[in-house]
């Protein structure tokens, strides 16, 4: 940009702040429930599909019911169907987990497509401008805040505290609750867990259930939280993403946050950096690349340090 | 060409097959037609195969219209084929096509290797390429290209003069309009060139500043972070040339209570009163134009016929139920269109 005066450029780097928090939810969203699955040692690759059906459903149902509350159970019921899906071949019939992944995330972008194109007769995308959203986060009284104040102008929308709600609840159960010792044991010790006369499967299949909630709050802020309406492939990726956050976080709900913070910023900083002559097609790598970076920093890191659980290779 | 055919889609969709499966099975059960003369008498069955899907509501749309306008006045025997943006089926469909058709209108982006050897084993064919130029060895293809660059280019005289204009709810001072894009290459780049020129053709001091989304067509909330920073850097004006994620623009405009601009279909009405024009491209006036001319005998094999303002190929539409641009900008678009179509105003066509 030429003659970049001054305090435009300071509106456009506050801008920066929600653009980041944007980049981070729908991934810390997922990748929390991909936290579950992976302390109960399943190796879930099925989030993009969760998350892409969770945005078809919430759409569905705030189009129907004009109600977000409605719109926000919907995308959790509609991720739900994946799920459960994979809950009954990997759990139940036990079917690869990576194979059985992989079917879902292609059936859910066919199918998707298909209820759109049913439903609505459109193909591409569907944008009613009255449907109902999630309502924006906006606090006129810390709008004044320095640095902070952009956060509540009005771009962010209450899911994105429900990511941080989530981060926190999640942390909690995973390391202090008694849920969380049998998630755990599920992944780390499945033998000792079924001795103890805990059915390790149940506990799978609630970790699935969570993680399609969590997909399915993802998939609902990409269609009726940040966004608004449905189109083909909207998650673009994201639930990959947040797969790459759960394996290099091991779980792990801080670092996995820590993970979807930096996807977000480098997400919110590339298309910036056009600005400054940085080619796009470089910062539209900037995402992944940090992402790569950092799960090679972790790498490092944690041989460095703990023996953290064993990868979610299930022990049946 | 319009950005939704652009997009290779690797999707495995059950709706392509499906509809692959319908329509290859229509055509499997007619019977070769024995006369290859392509004279107006044997032009009696005509296909139209797309790339990708219709329900669009804009560019495969508005070819069907041409098609059913055709069936309607000649009374021909037409069928649509639809790969549904599967790559591997533009091949069979294409020789599905072959096999019925005498005549066929075809959006071959992408496949261009495909439709050559075709049209060149089919000389008896009239083979239509619609919104790119493609030139077999035998020269029997004839292409409508579209002029992307008139519609753009009034697309930025209006944007030009809306950020000048401050009276307008919204507008700031600074003179400076946006672009999304979703991906930096020369068809976008077209839009982008004759964008700016109509911008600066109102005041060269305008600023264009350009977002690319480096691919992410479908990412709506890419393309709405990629114009809040447009809005936060002071322009009022977006022109989206992102297809899906383009609609991410629209809604960063209603959110700022700014302004975009639509794209392919006219999408004024998607945020009523924050959409002022959109930039359309109709396929079905130049199918309608061609099959006349095949029909009447004067049609002309391996010719490029150019598609712009004039032939209704491309516009600028500022018709909304909600009208958000001051009645001096509007006569002045009027102006700039007559101007362009007369031929007294030329717009640039962008050289990659």
């Amino acid at each position: 940009m030429r003659m970049v005066d001054i305090s435009a450029l300071g509106t456009r780097l506050q801008g920066l702040l929600p653009g980041t928090v944007s980049g981070t939810t729908p991934v810390l969203l997922a990748a929390l429930g991909g936290s579950l699955t992976y302390y109960a040692g399943i190796f879930n690759i099925a989030m993009e599909a969760m998350m892409l059906s969770g945005a078809l459903g919430a759409v569905l149902a705030a189009d129907a019911s004009h109600n977000w509350v409605l719109g926000l159970l919907g995308g959790v019921g509609a991720a739900m169907v994946p799920a459960l899906i994979y809950l009954v071949f990997v759990i139940v019939v036990h079917t690869d987990e990576f194979v059985t992944g992989i079917a879902l995330n292609l059936a859910a972008a066919g199918a998707t497509t298909f209820v759109l194109r049913r439903t609505f007769h459109v193909s591409g995308s569907y944008n009613p401008s009255d449907l109902a959203q999630v309502p924006r986060l906006r606090v006129p009284g810390l709008r004044r805040l320095p640095a902070m104040g952009s956060l509540f102008r009005g771009d962010l929308n209450w899911l994105d505290v429900v990511a941080v709600m989530g981060l926190v609840a999640i942390t909690w159960v995973v390391k202090r609750s008694r849920s969380g010792l049998r998630l755990r044991a599920a992944g780390y010790n499945a033998a000792a867990l079924q001795a103890s006369g805990v059915s390790v499967a149940r506990v799978r299949a609630w970790s699935v259930v969570w993680c399609g909630v969590m997909c399915g709050l993802a998939g609902a802020w990409l269609s009726i939280g940040y966004g608004k309406g449905f189109g083909e492939n909207m998650s673009n990726g994201r639930g990959w993403i947040a797969l790459v956050a759960v394996i290099l976080a091991k779980g792990r709900p801080s670092v996995i946050a820590g993970t979807a913070l930096l996807f977000g910023l480098a997400d919110a900083v590339g298309l910036f950096s056009q600005d400054y002559g940085v080619p796009s097609q470089l910062s539209a790598m900037l995402p992944y690349l940090a992402t790569l970076v950092a799960l090679y920093v972790a790498a490092r890191r944690l041989r460095l340090h703990s023996t953290p659980p064993p990868v979610g290779v299930s022990q049946r | 060409m319009s950005l939704k055919t652009r997009r290779t889609h690797t999707t495995v969709s059950i709706v392509a097959v499906a509809c692959m499966v319908a329509s290859l099975a229509g055509c499997s059960s007619s019977s070769k037609s024995p006369d290859t003369t392509v004279r107006s008498a044997a032009a009696k069955k005509v296909v139209y195969l797309i790339n990708g899907s219709l329900g669009d509501k804009s560019f495969y749309d508005s070819g069907q219209a041409g098609m059913a306008a055709i069936k309607a006045k000649y009374g021909v025997e037409t069928r649509t084929i639809e790969d549904g943006f599967d790559a591997g089926k533009y091949a069979a469909n294409l020789a599905a096509a072959i096999d019925y058709a005498d005549v066929i209108f075809t959006i071959s982006y992408g496949f261009e290797d495909q439709l050559m050897a075709a049209a060149d084993a089919h000389p008896d064919k009239v083979i239509v390429n619609l919104d790119t130029v493609v030139t077999n060895p035998d020269k029997t293809i004839t292409s409508v290209d579209f002029v992307e660059e008139e519609s753009a280019f009034l697309a930025g005289a209006a944007a030009g003069m809306l950020t000048i204009d401050t009276t307008v709810n919204g507008i700031n001072a600074d003179k400076v309009i946006g672009v999304v894009a979703g991906d930096k290459d020369p068809v976008v780049d077209g839009f982008l060139f004759a964008y700016e020129n109509g911008a600066k053709s109102i005041d060269p001091t305008i600023t264009v500043q350009r977002k690319y989304l480096g691919g992410a067509w479908d990412d709506q909330a890419k393309g709405k972070q990629a114009a809040l920073q447009l809005f936060d850097a002071r322009a009022d004006v977006v022109f989206q040339v992102a297809a899906a994620a383009g609609l991410g623009v629209l809604q960063a405009a209603k959110e700022r209570n700014l302004y975009a601009i639509g794209v392919d279909s006219n999408q004024n009405d998607i945020e009523p009163g924050h959409v002022v024009a959109s930039d359309i491209k109709q396929l079905g006036a130049s199918i309608e134009k061609v099959f006349a001319t095949v029909v009447d005998g004067t049609y002309v094999k391996g010719t490029l016929i150019n598609s712009g303002l004039k032939d209704g190929g491309v516009d600028l539409v500022t018709d909304a139920t909600k009208p958000v641009l001051p009645a001096a900008i509007e006569s002045k678009l009027k102006e700039l269109r007559t101007q362009i179509i007369d031929g007294t105003l030329v717009v640039r066509r962008y050289q990659p």
